[in-house]
């Protein structure tokens, strides 16, 4: 796992030359970036840094501006690309949980596999109830999203995107909306996973997790991608002024 | 043989039995006398405007026979038929003779009742073969109505007792419930002394209650239909409405937001003039009821449209990204997320819209439609009262207010369920015991833009 070295691995990711404006304001100013299959890669840096942006282009929430995203062997920026076919293989879990509030939490996760993947509702339950114990609210199933804590219901929101056995999850900051205490639940359900092998590209402001977890860390600032390697590189060893000025101020928080 | 010969005898047992019950009957009954002739019984028109009798309504009897040359009448009996009540104070009895009938003599008599009888004894007897009239007052007959016939005995100077003919029957027209409970209020003391307040009687008449309940009743049906139609018709003409006005496509955008505009910006009032005159002129004729449905829904379609629109805008663009990411297309999104999110959050302002449209229906009294208005309006030309607008304001209030109530618990229960920003409980929860958190659904509304982009 740790092995990020394995330049061999066939990326399932591969971003190119990424630019991305609102209007006038340039937030993402020519990025690269490929993730390996099984990789683990957290994306670091300030707010307003373009991270969110940048993980939005990858399963084409944001419309790049210019530049090439693929998925696997797809040009999803293509216009020939039928989205909803990629974003089936891509799991997102937001900051905000976005749950369906008018589902119970089995519904949520049953939903998509019923509408998207087509699976039988017995299957859908079953392999709901099954990714609901994996991150453990087998017993909250039939709760609505109201009545679970923020951090049950972003486990919710990840057994939902996990049900639809994404090749890829991308986490933009899933706990930073959560009180302290309920950090904690999440970022083992996160751990786990990336023990078992998922590709997952994490955006957060969670040191330790990205020490932990990563295979590989990436510093963003002002659109641009400063630096990267794996975590001990760049947590003690920061090459660049910006990582630095970043690291410290975190660390001092 | 033999079996005909049976049939023969059975034959003769039963004429001999057919005969001997002819002769019992006969027996029985007191003799018919023939000799005295019922001339006219009638019974005076009590129907406001009409020349009918009312049943379960005051009227007078007058009953006129001529008796037989040797024939002096010393007592009348009437029986009335069952179910009638009458007063015997003021029951007359006249003697006419004469040319002509023209002289009138009353005669002075013991009357008295029992039951549905009356009987009459004449202080003296009447002339031998005079014409005699007899009136009684206070007749109210049963409300059934029907063919009523009074029979009866009348007594002669020899004491002999003989049976009344048949008197014409009189036709009694059935009276409704509602009449019968508008006599009966009208007989009242305190209906009397409440409608000796003219406003009251103005306004909230009880008799005139009671009439105008069933008519403007049917009103109220009508109007119900119309409502029951088009407002059905008018949500999925909103809702295509309101994807009109978030379409990518400017030329949808553009029809959608100037039918809007149009309907919304012009008096509903005209909009069904201009229907209910301008398209007979285009040699256009459909039903009034239909064109009044169709108009109503045109109406209430442009009105649901927004409210829809804003329903949906005030779904988080969270919840559109979250089924995004999901790979759910745009239709499966609307459909299986954002519709029944919108759904419970517009139906206090659909309700509002719904109770306008019902009330609307009024309108449609000026271009003929019989609905509740209409119906008051005619009992209030007749009788002078506004009692009946009074119960047209009852009909549409009886549909108001409980729905207002009944939405606002279907409310309450949604929010028990699934909450979201509107549950009370959670939000209490949240203040009490709780540190301030990001609310999943707290974000910012999306713009047409963004849907269009998801
Ligand atoms: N829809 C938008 N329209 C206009 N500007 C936007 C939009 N989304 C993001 N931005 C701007 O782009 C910049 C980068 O935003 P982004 O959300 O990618 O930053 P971030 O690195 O995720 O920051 P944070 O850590 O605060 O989440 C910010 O300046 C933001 O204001
Ligand atoms: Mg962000």
């Amino acid at each position: 796992m740790t092995d990020s070295t394995d330049t061999s691995t066939q990326p399932i990711v591969r971003i190119e030359n990424l630019h991305k404006s609102y209007g006038d304001l340039e937030v993402l100013k020519g990025v690269d970036l490929r993730v390996n299959r099984g990789e683990v890669v957290v994306i670091l840096g300030p707010s307003g840094s373009g991270k969110s942006t940048l993980l939005r282009c990858v399963n084409l929430l944001e419309v790049p501006t210019s530049g090439k995203v693929f998925f696997e062997d797809t040009e999803i920026t293509s216009p020939d690309t039928d989205i909803n076919e990629i974003r089936k293989h891509v799991g997102m879990v937001f900051q905000s949980f976005n749950l369906f509030p008018h589902l119970t939490a089995k519904r949520n996760v049953m939903l998509a596999q019923e509408k998207v993947l087509k699976r039988s509702k017995e299957e859908a339950e079953r392999v709901a109830m099954e990714q609901l114990a994996n991150v453990g609210l087998a017993e909250r199933a039939d709760h609505y999203p109201s009545q679970l804590s923020g951090g049950q219901q972003q486990r919710v929101a990840i057994a939902r995107a996990l049900a639809m056995d994404p090749h890829v999850m991308l986490f933009d900051e899933a706990t930073s909306a959560l009180d302290p205490e309920l950090v904690r639940g999440v970022l083992d359900v996160m751990k786990s996973l990336a023990r078992e092998g998922m590709t997952m590209i994490v955006v957060t402001h969670e040191m330790g997790f990205a020490r932990d977890v990563a295979d590989r860390v990436v510093f963003m600032d002002g659109g641009v991608i400063v630096e990267e390697g794996i975590p001990s590189e760049v947590f003690d060893n920061p090459q660049h002024e910006r990582t630095k000025n970043f690291l410290g101020h975190i660390t001092l928080k | 043989m033999l079996r005909s010969l049976q049939q023969s005898k059975l034959f003769t047992v039963v004429a001999a039995l057919m005969l001997a019950a002819t002769v019992v009957f006969s027996l029985a009954c007191p003799l018919q006398a023939y000799a005295l002739d019922v001339e006219k019984c009638t019974a005076r028109a009590n129907q406001d405007g009409g020349a009918g009798v009312l049943g379960a309504t005051e009227t007078r009897v007058t009953w006129e026979a001529q008796a037989d040359a040797s024939e002096s009448i010393t007592a009348l009996t009437f029986t009335l038929p069952a179910g009638t009540t009458f007063e015997v104070e003021d029951t007359r009895v006249t003697q006419l003779t004469g040319e002509d009938l023209m002289d009138r003599e009353f005669l002075d008599a013991e009357c008295t009742q029992s039951g549905d009888e009356l009987s009459i004894v004449l202080d003296q007897p009447a002339a031998a073969g005079s014409y005699v009239r007899v009136e009684i007052y206070g007749v109210r007959f049963p409300a059934e109505g029907g063919s009523m016939v009074l029979t009866g005995t009348y007594q002669l100077t020899d004491s002999s007792v003989h049976n009344l003919p048949d008197a014409p029957a009189i036709k009694v027209i059935a009276l409704s419930v509602p009449e019968q409970i508008s006599n009966w209020l009208a007989d009242q003391s305190w209906v009397q002394a409440w409608n000796s307040v003219n406003f009251l009687h103005l306004f909230f008449d009880p008799t005139i209650m009671a009439t105008s309940f069933p008519v403007v009743f049917s009103g109220f049906l009508q109007a119900l239909v119309i409502v029951a139609i088009a407002f059905p018709l008018a949500i999925p003409c909103g809702l295509i409405l309101a994807f009109m006005r978030m379409s990518k496509l400017r030329i949808l955008r553009a029809i959608g937001t100037t039918y809007v505009n149009v309907v919304r910006g012009t008096p509903l009032f005209l909009q069904i003039y201009i229907a209910f005159f301008g398209l007979p002129l285009a040699g256009i004729n459909p039903p009034p009821i239909l064109l009044g449905v169709v108009v109503l829904a045109m109406n209430s379609s442009a009105y649901l449209c927004e409210i829809f629109r804003a329903g949906i805008q005030s779904i988080s663009a969270g919840q559109f990204e979250a089924a995004a990411s999901l790979g759910m297309n745009r239709a499966q999104t609307m459909f299986y997320v954002i519709i029944p999110q919108t759904v419970r959050r517009v139906i206090p302002t659909m309700t509002s819209e719904f109770i306008l449209l019902y009330k609307d229906t009024s309108l449609l009294a000026a271009v003929g439609i019989m609905e509740v208005v209409m119906y008051a309006r005619t009992i209030v030309a007749a009788t002078g009262s506004i009692t009946p607008y009074i119960v047209a304001a009852i009909f549409y209030l009886i549909i108001t207010l409980p729905l207002a109530k009944i939405v606002g618990n279907f409310e309450a229960k949604l929010a028990s369920k699934d909450g979201g920003t509107s549950n009370k409980k959670n939000r209490k929860n949240k203040k009490k015991d709780q540190p301030q958190k990001v609310d999943a659904n707290d974000d910012q509304g999306i713009t047409p833009a963004e849907i269009s982009s998801l």
